[in-house]
């Protein structure tokens, strides 16, 4: 298993103790393409943000391709963060000041790659993702679309074990929200990229093959849905 | 390294004005800082070269009167070297110190006459090393030397004044050398036309000290004694030196043995010494001045770059999540509070700099008049480049320490919380 979570609890005491995940068991394949969904205070959020080491812990364990992630020191949780999981947010989150080319090599910086290589595979992923032409534009140029699809870009660009995708299609009308759901997919299937949706959409959630429910801090239901029409508004919408 | 300078490119140029007047209290501090010390070092410039001459370790002794009651004498008593004093101090017990030795006296109610022409002069006898202690500018022939010592010849230096007199208003005094004047009853020749300060007054005119002592000095008297030294290298061994030679000189004299005051030292290493102090407590000073004022550009630099990273938060948030360490965070803000510290301080050295230099074109020049006596206020105001290197780490330092609170405020950024930032 790629992903291994055992009895992960968490609780935030922000004044008075509250316990969003309540022991969370789960486990995620290599080359699966996993969507979590849950309606907003389920703890989804959290979930993803231990996922993505960004977030600590209370008690449990998680297991990330064989290796336990507890208790690690920034630097270490930064390394991990940059070698093995990318990112994609519901708001790009490119930086504004940068380029599209600058913001897909900016992972690559942070491993120490050369300027000259990290700039040629950078172009490289832009060209995959139909982005070549917008390589010197800033985000601001771009539309919602294009800047998701850098932002994809950007999340490949490091080869990660699991990519962590929270709402990707939250910001964006639900034509593209198809094509962005779309090239996730293909992403899955075509490089076996393992890939982690959370959504509170159920078109979006449909895309995906496993839709992991979570309720109130526990995971709920697991449904299988290689056939993609566990949505009651059809299979190829994403329904805004 | 180049990605880094990009970086702080990239942020600068978003804020220009801000970095610009921010950039200006850091220049404006290290101005002031290279221009005091510029100043500071113009005034001691003039000091020095006041003191040029002085290099070597002299001591000049004088009589002076005593400030105890001794052996049968009241205290006030005149005390007057004499060429017995000449000998102590040429004895073996100084001899580890003392190298060279050398007197002056003086006797005046001569009157020196040149064919139709004469001059009621004193007469100073000296040793050559007065030529370098009195800065004496020769005009024509020479100084007294070691020869005229030892061999007690009856050899003058005029001053160009008396020179020209004697030639009648011309000034090729070439010709007077070797030419002999009249001194009392005595025929000396002339090897020497010096330079004398016209508003001075300055007529004195020079003798192998020797030849006056034996001549015309009655009594043995001399007015000063110098000698050079070595081997005194701190105050207090100059201290115990001076001490003991004046036991000796105050023995043979009959004033008290601890008597400080019968005996006059004038030691020109401990007077460098202590101008050396003055240099070092003048510049502690400025520096105090330039640093304080140095401190507010400081202040302002992490102002501006606490509000950067405010501004950044969400940047900053994105980056951490994408695989940056505290580190590099730390290090991107770091790096721009130097750059911006050390960019603005160069401008403002270089401007201090040029300052400096208009400071040598007006002051440093020109003598001014004060009070009906001209005087140079300061002399080459310049810093060297030790102080430009001082300033380069000083200015590097300040940066980092600028830098410092906000790079490690950036670096605690929590991601999950910049992400949510907007």
């Amino acid at each position: 298993m790629l992903i291994e979570l055992k009895g992960v609890n968490k609780t935030y005491d922000n004044g008075q103790p509250l316990h969003v995940l309540k022991g969370i068991d789960l486990s995620i394949d290599r080359g699966e393409f996993v969507s979590i969904m849950g309606a907003s205070g389920s703890g989804k959020s959290t979930l993803l943000n231990i996922l993505g080491i960004l977030d600590n812990y209370d008690t449990g364990e998680y297991w990330l391709d064989g290796k336990l992630i507890k208790d690690l020191s920034e630097r270490q949780a930064a390394d991990y963060r940059n070698h093995m999981i990318g990112f994609i947010f519901q708001s790009f989150n490119l930086i504004g000041f940068k380029t599209a080319v600058e913001n897909v090599e900016l992972p690559l910086f942070y491993q120490g790659v050369s300027r000259h290589k990290r700039h040629m595979l950078a172009m490289e992923y832009l060209e995959r993702l139909g982005l070549k032409d917008w390589a010197s534009h800033y985000p601001n140029e771009m539309s919602g679309g294009q800047k998701q699809r850098v932002a994809i870009a950007r999340a490949l660009i490091t080869h990660p074990q699991i990519i962590l995708a929270d709402e990707p299609t939250g910001a964006l009308d639900s034509k593209t929200s198809v094509e962005v759901m779309d090239l996730l997919g293909q992403l899955n299937r075509e490089e076996g990229v393992t890939l982690i949706v959370v959504t509170h959409e159920s078109g979006v959630a449909n895309c995906t093959d496993k839709i992991i429910h979570i309720k109130d801090g526990i995971i709920g239901e697991i449904e299988m849905n290689a056939q993609h029409n566990a949505s009651a508004f059809g299979t190829s919408t994403i329904m805004k | 390294m180049r990605d880094i300078f990009v970086e702080i490119w990239e942020s600068i140029r978003r804020n220009k004005l801000r970095t610009c007047l921010t950039g200006f209290a850091v220049a404006w501090g290290i101005f002031m800082l290279i221009t005091l010390l510029g100043a500071g070092n113009g005034i001691m410039n003039i000091f020095d070269s006041n003191s040029e001459g002085l290099d070597v370790n002299t001591m000049r002794v004088y009589g002076n009167t005593t400030s105890k009651p001794y052996g049968g004498f009241k205290q006030g008593r005149y005390i007057e070297l004499d060429e017995y004093d000449l000998k102590l101090t040429a004895s073996p017990v100084f001899a580890d110190h003392i190298d060279e030795i050398s007197a002056t006296l003086s006797q005046s109610g001569f009157k020196m006459t040149y064919g139709k022409r004469y001059f009621d002069v004193s007469l100073n006898g000296v040793y050559p090393d007065v030529e370098r202690l009195y800065r004496i500018e020769m005009l024509a022939g020479r100084f007294i030397n070691r020869n005229d010592i030892e061999n007690r010849r009856k050899v003058i230096v005029l001053t160009h004044l008396h020179a020209r007199n004697f030639l009648g208003g011309k000034e090729n005094y070439e010709s007077l050398i070797g030419q002999r004047v009249k001194i009392g009853n005595l025929s000396f020749k002339i090897i020497g036309v010096r330079h004398g300060a016209e508003n001075e007054n300055d007529t004195e005119i020079y003798t192998p000290f020797t030849t006056l002592s034996t001549i015309f000095s009655k009594s043995n008297r001399i007015d000063m004694l110098s000698f050079t030294f070595h081997g005194l290298d701190t105050e207090e061994e100059n201290e115990a030196f001076e001490k003991d030679y004046k036991r000796v000189l105050n023995n043979y004299h009959g004033a008290a043995p601890d008597d400080e005051r019968a005996i006059w030292i004038s030691n020109s290493f401990t007077m460098n010494m202590q101008m050396n102090k003055g240099r070092h407590v003048l510049d502690v000073f400025l520096w105090i001045i330039g640093l304080f004022t140095l401190l507010s550009g400081i202040v302002g630099v992490s102002n501006i770059m606490l509000i950067t990273v405010k501004e950044r938060t969400h940047e900053f948030g994105i980056r951490k999540a994408i695989g940056a360490g505290p580190w590099s965070i730390m290090k991107l803000i770091i790096a721009e509070s130097v750059s911006i510290t050390a960019f603005f301080g160069y401008i403002g050295m270089v401007l201090g700099m040029v300052a400096c230099r208009v400071l040598d074109a007006t002051l440093g020049s020109k003598p001014i008049e004060v009070l009906g006596e001209s005087i140079t206020i300061m002399e080459n105001p310049s810093v060297g480049l030790g102080v430009a290197l001082e300033a380069t780490i000083l200015l590097i330092v300040a940066g980092t320490l600028a830098g410092l609170i906000p790079a490690s405020k950036a670096s605690r950024v929590n991601p999950i919380e910049a992400l949510r930032a907007e």
